[in-house]
């Protein structure tokens, strides 16, 4: 629009974030349906399960997120749970006994 | 000679991380920070339809150097009610047995699956369990209530 900033001095926010930052997460339902998502290994797994919750149509919580057998707690992140490249979490619908 | 056990448990683990069937668990031992690839915890879940249903079973899985050789001792922690379940925890199955039908092929989560049909499909041929055999041979009715109290008492 204005003055065009010179071609040395483009700002950095455009870079890429590096490989290694980003993982591809598998979430299965117990049908087997399964939807993969690329998340960074710094951010909270609240986004992923409430992402997940929105693309199935669900209310927030309709879902138990289990990683090898532990439930996921939305402050964890990929990183703190030592999450690799397509491991797959299962999505397990809520229930209580009573 | 473990070196074979060990390079065969990781490639395991690996292709667990990868696909494993819904509602199992099956990890490595972690004591103190250090993963202990020779023991591990999984977790079977009651097939749905199945008067174990809504349970979630826990189990260890202990593997020898000379795995896949010989078979790993399948143990539910604490033990299972069930007539091909020994009081001691240690699962009687052909396919985890190194005298019937244990193959080096047979992989984890095919054994995690097996045990999981085992549990609705008990073998009167062959118990392990006193208790739980009589209780199924001689009042169903019995033995089922006993088992949805199981799964209830099992549920995650």
């Amino acid at each position: 629009m204005s003055e065009k900033a010179p071609e040395d001095s483009k700002p950095q926010v455009d870079a890429k974030p590096e490989p290694g930052d980003q993982i591809n997460i598998k979430v299965r339902d117990a049908e087997g349906n399964e939807v993969q998502f690329k998340i960074k290994k710094t951010t909270q797994l609240k986004k992923l399960m409430d992402a997940y919750c929105l693309r199935m149509g669900t209310a927030k919580g309709a879902y138990r997120f289990l990683f090898d057998g532990h439930r996921i707690n939305e402050e964890d992140t990929p990183e703190s749970l030592d999450m690799q490249e397509l491991d797959c979490v299962d999505a397990m619908v809520s229930q209580l006994g009573g | 000679m473990s070196g074979i056990a060990r390079g065969r448990l990781v490639e395991e683990r690996k292709q667990w991380r990868l696909d494993h069937p819904v509602g199992f668990y099956a990890r490595p031992e972690k004591l103190s920070g250090q993963t202990n690839l020779m023991k591990w915890e999984c977790g079977i879940p009651g097939k749905d339809n199945t008067l174990w249903a809504g349970g979630l079973y826990k189990l260890v899985l202990e593997f020898n150097d000379d795995y896949p050789s010989r078979p790993p001792k399948c143990r539910f922690t604490p033990p299972l009610f069930h007539p091909n379940v020994y009081p001691s925890g240690t699962v009687c199955l052909s396919i985890i047995d190194a005298d019937k039908a244990w193959r080096p092929s047979i992989t984890v989560k095919q054994i995690l699956l097996g045990i999981q049909d085992l549990l609705d499909n008990p073998n009167t041929k062959d118990p392990a369990n006193g208790e739980a055999y009589d209780l199924f041979m001689k009042s169903r009715v019995s033995y089922n209530n006993r088992v949805k109290q199981v799964a209830a008492e099992n549920a995650p």
